[in-house]
C-alpha cells in the first residue's frame, strides 16, 4: 500500500512544489541573501556587511521598533476580536435561523469592494468636518467630542484598526462551510446529557471545525503582516508613524529610500514572524498533525 | 450577550426552534452584520450619484437630483468594459487552475504520510508571508525569461501561485476534518489512490473547495500591484488599473470613480450570490456523509 | 533531423531580418491618461508623431493611469535592467535614479548640433536635465505657479486685492478670519503639494540663505532659521487660518474648499484654471470670482519640469527613434499644443504665449502679466527634496498642525529623512 502511495504522492505535490519554486523561491532567496548587503539602487552599490543591517534594526532603529510593537498588536487584535465576530457570525447561521442565506452573501460584500475603494469609504467617514460619524456627534449634541479621527495622534491607532476589523466576511464563511458539512450524527453523538445550547455551540461544534479556525487565525496574522493598501491609501502610516506597520516601513525603505538591503532585513523579521504566528496558533489549536 | 440567551435553550435539535425573544439577540447581531456590511455599498452608489462637490462636502447627504454622468464619464473616461472582461477570464481560469492543482497537494498533506511532509508544508506555507514588495521584481524577470510578460497566461500564472498558499491552508483544513473511515471504506472496496480521491474525498470536501475557490477568486480579482507590473497591452489589463483612472495628482473625478466601483462591484455580488446558492444546493445533493 | 534544422535556421534568419524592414516601434508607458490634465495634449501628440512616422516609427502607449502607479512600475523596470526607451523625468527625479545605474543615453551631443532644439533650453531647464555637464533631458512643461484667490470674498471682507508682502499677507488673513471667511485652504496628505507651496514661497523670499536653499538640488539640512521659520507660519495657518479637514485632508479636499467658495485662497498651478468653470466641481459662474496673483515679495515658482529621457537599448535604430520623439515631444510645436490645449505653460521661454491660448484661458493671460512682476523664482520644494521626504511631510505634518511637534522638531525630521538618502 505505502510503496503504492510513493508515486502518487508524489504526482500530487508537484504542481504545487513546481509553482513554489517558479514564484516564491528566487524572492526568498533574495530577501535573505540581500539583507547581509548594503544594497541600494540610489547611489548604486551593494557591498557585503554581515549581519549589520539587522544589528541597526532591532540596535537602533526606533521607527522599527514602533512598527514592530504595532504590528504585533494588530496581528493580536486580527487573530482574535476580528475572527470572533466572524465566527459568532457563523455559529448563529449555522442553526439555519430565517435569513441565513441572504446575510451569507451579504455580509462577504465588502469583501469583494476593493481595499481601494474601502479606504476611500473610510477616510470619508471619519473626515472631521463632513463625516459621518462627527456630522452624527454634532446632531446629538456631543460636538465636544469631534475628532479628527484619523490624523489624531490619540485616535489614529483605534481608527485605522476598526477599518479592518468590522468586514470578517470570509471567516464566516470558512467557517460555515466547514460546520455544515459536519454530520449531524457526529453532533449528537457529541452531545453531553443537560449540555447547555451555549455549550452546544462552543464545546461541541467549534472542537469540530478547529482545523479551519485555525485556518483563519493563520489567514488574519498573515494578512496583517501583508497589510499595507489600507495604511497607504489613509494615513500613509501617519501622524508620525502611529500607524506604520511592517509591510509600510519596507515598501517606503525600498521604494522610496531606495534601501533594498535594509527594506530586506524588514522582510526577513516579517517571514520569521509568519513562521512563528503559524507555529503558535497550530501548538494553541493543537492541530499541528493529525 | 448572545451567549447570555442561548443558555436558556437547552439540547434541541440542530434547528433552532426556540421563542422570538430568546432568538433575538441572534437576529439582533446579524441585523447589526447585514448594516455594517452594506454601508459601504449604499455609500459607493450614492457617491456615484452625486457631482464632485457633494460628495467632498457632505458624507451622508442623498443625492439632490439623480443623474448618470458619473456612469457615462467612466465608460468614457477608461476601458472598464474590456478590462471587466479581461478580469473575467484571467479570474475564472486562475481560481480554476489553483483550486485543482493545490487541492491535491492539500490532500496529500493531510491524509498520507511520508519522509519530510512537515518541512515541505512548512517551507510552502513560507509563500504567506514574502512580502509583496520583495516579490514584484523577481516574478517580473521570471515571468519575462518564460516568454509570458504581457500574456493571459503570464498574468494567470501568477494568480495560481499568489493564491497557493491559501488554498493549501484551507483544503488541508477541509480534509483533515473529514472522517478516517470515509477512505478506509473507499480501500477496503478496492478503490485505488485516484478514484478514492477524485470519487470519495473531493465530493465530500464540496464546501472547502467553494470556499478556497472564493477566496481565490476575490484576492485575483482585486489584485492591482502584479497586473500593473506585469501587463501593457489592454487586451491582458484588468478591472483594478481602470479604477486608477479618475484621480490623478491634481485632476480628479469621484463620481466618475464611484460610478466605476458601482459597475464593478454589483456584477460580481450577483456572481457571487448565484455561486453560494449553486454551493449550498450542491452540498445538500451531494452529502455522502458518514 | 538535418532538414528541419536547416528549415529552422532560414526560418529565424527571415525573423531576424523582417525588424529592419518593419517599423520601429515605441513602447511608451505614460500617466498622462485619464483625468491627467495632459491626457488630450499626449493623445494628440502620438496622433500626430505616428502620423507624421507612417511606415517607419510607431509609438505604442501604454496607458498607466495614476503618478504612483507609474513611478512604481518604472521601478522595476528600472531594476531588472528593462526600462522603455522613453521615459517622462516628471516631478519624480527618475534622471539620477536612471543615471545611477548608467541606463541614460547621453543628448548632448543630438542637441548641440541641432540649433532648433538648443534654441529651446534656457539656462534653467539646461540645469534641471544636465548632470556634469551632459545633458539627459528634455522638457515640456514649465512648473509656474502662483496662488488664487476668491474676488468676492476678499471684497467681503473689504481687502483691495492680493498682498504685496508676508506681513500684509498675514494681515490679510486676520481679516478675513474676522469677517467670518476660513482664509486659506492647506492640505497633508499626498506629500501635501499645496501646503508646501506656501512654505516653499515663504523660504525663498526669507533672504539670500533662503533662495539659495530653494536652488539646492537635494538638501541635507533642513535646520536652518529659514526654514524653521517657514513651518512656524505653516503651523500658525494650520491653527488658525484653515478648514477643519486640512489636516489629513487630501489634495482635492484642499480643492473642493476653495472651489465651492469655503475658503478665500488656494496655491496651486494653472492647470487648475479649467476646475473653475466645471459645474459638477464648483458652482455656475464660479470662474468670474475668481482672481489669481504671484506670492508676495514678487515670488513665483518657475522651473521647467524635469523632462523626457532615453534609455540606452540594444538596438540603436530604437535610441534614434526615441530621440526623434523627444525632439518632437519637447519642441515648440508640442509646447504650444499643451498651451493652446490645456493652458499648461512652456517649458521654454522662447515659446510665445499666444494669443489663442489668452482666448481660451482668460485667467492664464492674467497670471502671465502677473508672473512679470516675479522677482525670484525658483523649482518647487516638491521637485527637489529627496523622495522620501514626501512621505515624511504627510506622516509628519499633521503632529505640526496640532502642535504635538514644534517647527524645530519638524525640520529635524526631515533632515533625518534625508540621511537615509546616503
Amino acid at each position: 500500500m505505502q510503496r503504492r502511495q510513493a508515486g502518487w504522492i508524489a504526482l500530487f505535490l508537484l504542481p504545487t512544489v513546481a509553482l513554489f519554486l517558479t514564484i516564491y523561491a528566487v524572492p526568498l532567496g533574495m530577501t535573505l541573501f540581500t539583507s547581509l548587503f548594503d544594497y541600494r539602487l540610489f547611489p548604486s552599490r551593494m557591498e557585503f556587511v554581515g549581519l549589520a543591517n539587522y544589528v541597526q534594526l532591532f540596535a537602533r532603529d526606533a521607527q522599527f521598533h514602533r512598527a514592530l510593537v504595532s504590528n504585533l498588536i494588530w496581528i493580536v487584535l486580527h487573530t482574535t476580536v476580528h475572527i470572533a465576530i466572524g465566527t459568532i457570525l457563523a455559529l448563529i447561521l449555522y442553526k439555519k435561523p430565517r435569513g441565513w442565506k441572504a446575510v451569507r452573501v451579504i455580509y462577504m460584500i465588502p469583501s469583494i469592494i476593493s481595499n481601494a475603494a474601502v479606504a476611500m469609504i473610510f477616510v470619508n467617514i471619519y473626515n472631521p468636518s463632513y463625516g459621518v460619524i462627527n456630522s452624527f456627534l454634532k446632531s446629538v449634541g456631543l460636538a465636544g467630542m469631534q475628532r479628527n479621527w484619523l490624523y489624531d495622534p490619540a485616535t489614529s491607532f483605534i481608527s485605522i484598526t476598526i477599518i479592518w476589523t468590522l468586514f470578517s466576511g470570509y471567516n464566516t464563511t470558512l467557517i460555515l462551510s466547514q460546520a455544515l458539512s459536519l454530520d449531524d450524527s457526529v453532533i449528537e453523538a457529541a452531545k453531553v446529557d443537560g449540555a447547555s445550547r451555549l455549550q452546544q455551540d462552543f464545546l461541541i461544534v467549534l472542537p469540530l471545525v478547529k482545523h479551519m479556525l485555525a485556518t483563519t487565525m493563520i489567514m488574519a496574522a498573515t494578512y496583517m503582516l501583508q497589510m499595507f493598501d489600507l495604511i497607504y491609501l489613509t494615513t500613509r502610516g501617519g501622524p508620525g508613524v502611529t500607524t506604520t506597520n511592517l509591510p509600510l516601513m519596507l515598501y517606503k525603505t525600498a521604494m522610496t529610500e531606495n534601501n533594498y538591503g535594509y527594506a530586506n532585513t524588514m522582510g526577513v523579521v516579517v517571514i520569521a514572524l509568519g513562521v512563528l504566528c503559524m507555529t503558535l496558533i497550530n501548538k494553541l489549536l493543537n492541530t499541528r498533525e493529525d | 450577550m448572545t451567549q447570555k440567551a442561548l443558555t436558556k435553550g437547552n439540547n434541541r435539535p440542530l434547528r433552532d426552534s426556540r421563542s422570538w425573544y430568546a432568538r433575538l439577540p441572534a437576529y439582533v447581531y446579524m441585523l447589526l452584520c447585514v448594516l455594517v456590511a452594506l454601508f459601504p455599498l449604499v455609500w459607493v452608489i450614492l457617491s456615484s450619484l452625486k457631482t464632485n462637490a457633494q460628495i467632498l462636502s457632505s458624507a451622508v447627504s442623498l443625492p439632490t437630483d439623480i443623474n448618470f454622468d458619473g456612469y457615462r464619464m467612466a465608460l468614457q473616461v477608461s476601458p472598464i468594459l474590456r478590462y471587466f472582461f479581461n478580469s473575467v477570464i484571467i479570474t475564472l481560469l486562475s481560481t480554476f487552475v489553483n483550486v485543482f492543482l493545490v487541492s491535491m497537494a492539500a490532500y496529500v498533506f493531510s491524509r498520507t504520510r511520508f519522509r519530510g511532509k512537515g518541512l515541505l508544508f512548512s517551507i510552502l506555507a513560507l509563500s504567506m508571508v514574502v512580502p509583496v514588495t520583495a516579490l514584484m521584481q523577481p516574478v517580473y524577470q521570471v515571468i519575462t525569461s518564460l516568454g509570458l510578460s504581457d500574456s493571459l497566461p503570464g498574468l494567470i500564472l501568477v494568480y495560481v501561485a499568489l493564491n497557493m498558499p491559501l488554498t493549501l491552508l484551507i483544503m488541508r483544513a477541509t480534509f483533515a476534518g473529514l472522517p478516517a473511515s470515509l477512505e478506509e471504506a473507499a480501500y477496503i472496496d478496492g478503490a485505488g489512490f485516484m478514484y478514492t480521491y477524485l470519487r470519495v474525498m473531493l465530493p465530500v470536501a464540496k464546501g472547502g473547495l467553494a470556499s478556497a475557490a472564493v477566496m481565490a477568486f476575490l484576492n485575483s480579482w482585486n489584485e492591482f500591484t502584479f497586473a500593473l507590473v506585469l501587463t501593457k497591452s489592454p487586451a491582458v489589463r484588468t478591472l483594478p488599473l481602470s479604477l486608477s483612472y479618475f484621480t490623478s495628482q491634481f485632476s480628479f473625478n469621484y463620481t466618475a470613480l464611484f460610478a466605476a466601483i458601482t459597475m464593478a462591484v454589483i456584477p460580481s455580488i450577483l456572481v457571487f450570490a448565484l455561486f453560494q446558492e449553486q454551493v449550498s444546493q450542491s452540498l445538500v445533493i451531494g452529502a455522502v456523509k458518514g | 533531423m538535418k532538414k528541419v534544422l536547416s528549415l529552422l535556421l532560414t526560418a529565424v534568419m527571415l525573423l531576424a531580418a523582417v525588424p529592419a524592414l518593419a517599423e520601429i516601434t515605441l513602447d511608451y508607458p505614460t500617466f498622462q491618461v485619464g483625468v491627467n490634465t495632459a491626457a488630450p495634449v499626449i493623445a494628440q501628440l502620438v496622433e500626430e508623431f505616428n502620423a507624421q512616422h507612417a511606415g517607419q516609427i510607431a509609438i505604442k502607449v501604454e496607458e498607466i493611469p495614476g503618478d504612483a502607479n507609474y513611478i512604481e512600475k518604472i521601478k522595476v523596470l528600472l531594476a531588472s535592467n528593462d526600462l522603455p526607451p522613453v521615459i517622462y523625468g516628471a516631478g519624480y527625479n527618475l534622471l539620477d535614479l536612471a543615471l545611477a545605474k548608467e541606463l541614460l543615453v547621453d543628448l548632448t551631443e543630438y542637441v548641440d548640433t541641432d540649433p532648433e532644439w538648443k534654441a529651446l533650453y534656457n539656462d534653467k531647464a539646461f540645469e534641471v536635465n544636465s548632470r556634469d555637464g551632459k545633458v539627459y533631458g528634455s522638457s515640456s512643461e514649465g512648473n509656474t505657479i502662483g496662488y488664487f484667490y476668491n474676488k468676492e470674498l476678499f471684497e467681503k471682507a473689504g481687502l483691495a486685492g492680493p498682498a504685496k508682502t508676508w506681513e500684509e499677507f498675514f494681515a490679510q488673513l486676520d481679516t478675513l478670519k474676522a469677517a467670518g471667511i476660513t482664509p486659506v485652504s492647506m492640505d497633508t496628505a499626498d506629500s501635501a503639494w499645496v501646503t508646501s507651496l506656501w512654505m516653499g514661497a515663504m523660504i525663498a523670499t526669507s533672504g539670500e540663505e533662503g533662495k539659495a536653499f530653494m536652488a539646492q538640488m537635494m538638501p541635507d539640512n533642513y535646520n536652518t532659521p529659514e526654514v524653521i521659520a517657514a513651518l512656524t507660519n505653516i503651523q500658525k495657518m494650520f491653527m488658525e487660518y484653515t478648514t477643519l479637514d486640512a489636516v489629513g485632508g487630501k489634495y482635492e479636499n484642499a480643492a473642493n474648499a476653495f472651489l465651492s467658495g469655503q475658503t478665500a485662497m488656494i496655491a496651486n498651478g494653472p492647470w487648475m484654471i479649467g476646475d473653475f468653470s466645471d459645474t459638477t466641481k464648483a458652482p455656475e459662474g464660479f470662474s468670474d470670482k475668481v482672481g489669481v496673483a504671484i506670492y508676495p515679495e514678487g515670488f513665483a515658482y518657475d522651473e521647467p519640469i524635469q523632462g523626457y529621457l532615453v534609455t540606452k537599448q540594444d538596438d540603436p535604430a530604437v535610441v534614434e527613434a526615441a530621440v526623434e520623439m523627444v525632439k518632437f515631444f519637447t519642441g515648440a510645436h508640442a509646447q504650444t499644443v499643451a498651451l493652446e490645449k490645456q493652458g499648461m505653460l512652456p517649458a521654454s521661454t522662447a515659446v510665445e504665449i499666444t494669443q489663442a491660448a489668452k482666448d481660451n484661458f482668460p485667467l492664464l493671460a492674467e497670471f502671465v502679466e502677473a508672473l512679470e512682476g516675479a522677482r525670484i523664482r525658483t523649482a518647487t520644494t516638491q521637485a527637489t527634496m529627496y523622495p522620501n521626504l514626501l512621505d515624511i511631510m504627510s506622516a509628519e505634518l499633521p503632529n505640526l498642525a496640532n502642535g504635538s511637534m514644534t517647527p524645530e522638531q519638524f525640520a529635524q525630521a526631515l533632515t533625518d529623512g534625508a540621511a537615509k538618502n546616503k
